[in-house]
């Protein structure tokens, strides 16, 4: 979809994209020659459409922090609790697994699907290896382990 | 005033960019696999997810490099049957590591994370109303799958498609012309009627049709040792006897049903486990006849011209 300013004759450019609400985005376009500036206003049909192709929608679509349409960035939100599950020590506490920049950096890369379960699942394999630390190395073991 | 096409990109919102960019993903990760085949059928039941995963077993003993893509999302099988229920997904450099069986084969199922008592939901901004939406929606899980699995160097990724003749076409379009189709039917008139759609549907692409295979060919009796009837068609299939399918591409073989390799399906044993039967046997000759095919209709400009053969041993 492309927006024209009429008086102009000029493709009008994306500004911003408002916070979804009620499954309807706020999309600001402006004219850069004019100044004037428009809202496309989805109804949740027409924003759960471009969801459903799996792109972002944002002024730095190729950004990851864009906003993805729709609402929060993960299409199974909703699953979460029955996929993200929190390893209890021998005293019932969750034991804490610091994960290094580089390893969380590796993390972000997986679809994020993926990682919840990725996430708790390294975590498990490193302290089953003894460690409460997560770096690129126990994520290497872990793929020469289970991996292709 | 100008028109549509005047206007060079959309403004900001780089939608179809970004669509693009996702199919320059999958082609990308798929460079290092040398066949595409979907095991397809639009009948459910006939065992499309057993053959795939078997072919895939008997593939892997000649030490072949092979993964499977469990594409049906709302009913996978493959995470139980191919024992990967509890695999872990670990992040690659760049992508996410496919997890293996313990017989080598790559295997990518839903049914890896999300557990049997839960169903597939997608967040949804239209509350619902999911028939307006959820194939797309699937689609989109399928290219993020393709495009961020690191599918390496491969000489056979399986495509294990769920049931319904326009699903199956469907996934040809979103696939491409480098998938290969291979179709699964039992001998019964019904199913191999809903197969002679997905046939002639497929037909009218650009993909290969590898030929079907006949699973449920009858029955493997052990107490008998002998295989049995198993549906009684009025027609029915005997390649032997020249009696014809319905169906107007190559028969790549039959198979017989086993009690014993459902209870192995169930228990994620791999057939390679099971003394050999006339099961087992029907297996390899279909497996051999897939091979085949694949390397005599594969132009030889097409994705290099080498054999299949076996490759290295996937890393431990």
């Amino acid at each position: 979809m492309k927006f024209l300013c009429v008086p102009c004759d000029s493709p009008m450019k994306l500004q911003t994209v408002g916070p979804p609400e009620r499954g309807s985005l706020s999309v600001v376009y402006s004219c850069p020659e004019c100044g004037y500036e428009m809202a496309m206003l989805t109804n949740p049909f027409e924003t759960q459409l471009v969801q459903s192709l799996g792109v972002r929608i944002g002024p730095d679509a190729s950004s990851t922090e864009g906003t993805r349409a729709g609402g929060t960035s993960c299409p199974f939100a909703a699953m979460m609790p029955a996929t993200e599950v929190a390893l209890p020590d021998q005293a019932g506490e969750p034991i804490p697994v610091r994960w290094t920049s580089g390893a969380e950096a590796r993390l972000a890369n997986i679809p994020e699907f993926v990682r919840p379960m990725a996430r708790t699942g390294i975590e498990r394999f490193a302290r089953e290896r003894g460690t409460l630390e997560v770096d690129e190395k126990i994520l290497d073991a872990a793929r020469d382990f289970f991996g292709m | 005033m100008k028109g549509y096409h005047d206007i060079v990109g959309d403004g900001g919102s780089r939608v179809l960019e970004q669509v693009a960019d996702q199919r320059t993903r999958i082609t990308d990760g798929l460079a290092g696999v040398r066949h595409l085949v979907a095991v397809g059928s639009g009948k459910g039941g006939v065992g499309k997810s057993t053959l795939t995963l078997h072919l895939a077993g008997a593939l892997r003993a000649r030490g072949l490099r092979i993964a499977i893509l469990d594409a049906d999302f709302n009913g996978p099988s493959q995470a139980r049957m191919a024992g990967v229920q509890g695999a872990l997904f670990v992040p690659g450099s760049h992508k996410v590591a496919l997890p293996r069986t313990r017989n080598g084969i790559g295997v990518f199922s839903m049914g890896s994370l999300i557990p049997e008592s839960e169903s597939l939901e997608f967040e949804s901004a239209a509350q619902g109303e999911s028939h307006t939406w959820r194939a797309t929606r699937e689609f989109a899980l399928l290219g993020e799958i393709l495009g961020s699995v690191e599918w390496g160097a491969l000489d056979l990724l399986m495509f294990d498609l769920p049931p319904g003749a326009e699903r199956t076409v469907q996934y040809a379009d979103f696939l491409g012309p480098r998938t290969s189709f291979l179709l699964v039917t039992i001998p019964s008139n019904v199913a191999r009627g809903v197969v002679a759609r997905s046939v002639a549907a497929l037909s009218k692409g650009p993909n290969r049709l590898l030929g079907y295979v006949e699973n449920m060919s009858g029955y493997f009796c052990r107490d008998c040792n002998a295989i049995k009837p198993l549906f009684v068609s009025p027609e029915p299939f005997d390649a032997a006897q020249g009696r014809p399918s319905g169906l107007e591409i190559p028969c790549l073989g039959t198979v017989p049903f086993d009690p014993e390799l459902a209870r192995l399906c169930d228990t994620g044993i791999p057939l390679a486990e099971l003394p050999e039967t006339p099961v087992g046997r029907a297996l390899e000759h279909v497996a051999q006849q897939l091979l085949d095919t694949l390397e005599s209709t594969t132009p030889a400009s097409a994705h290099g011209s080498r054999e299949l053969r076996p490759g290295k041993e996937p890393r431990r």
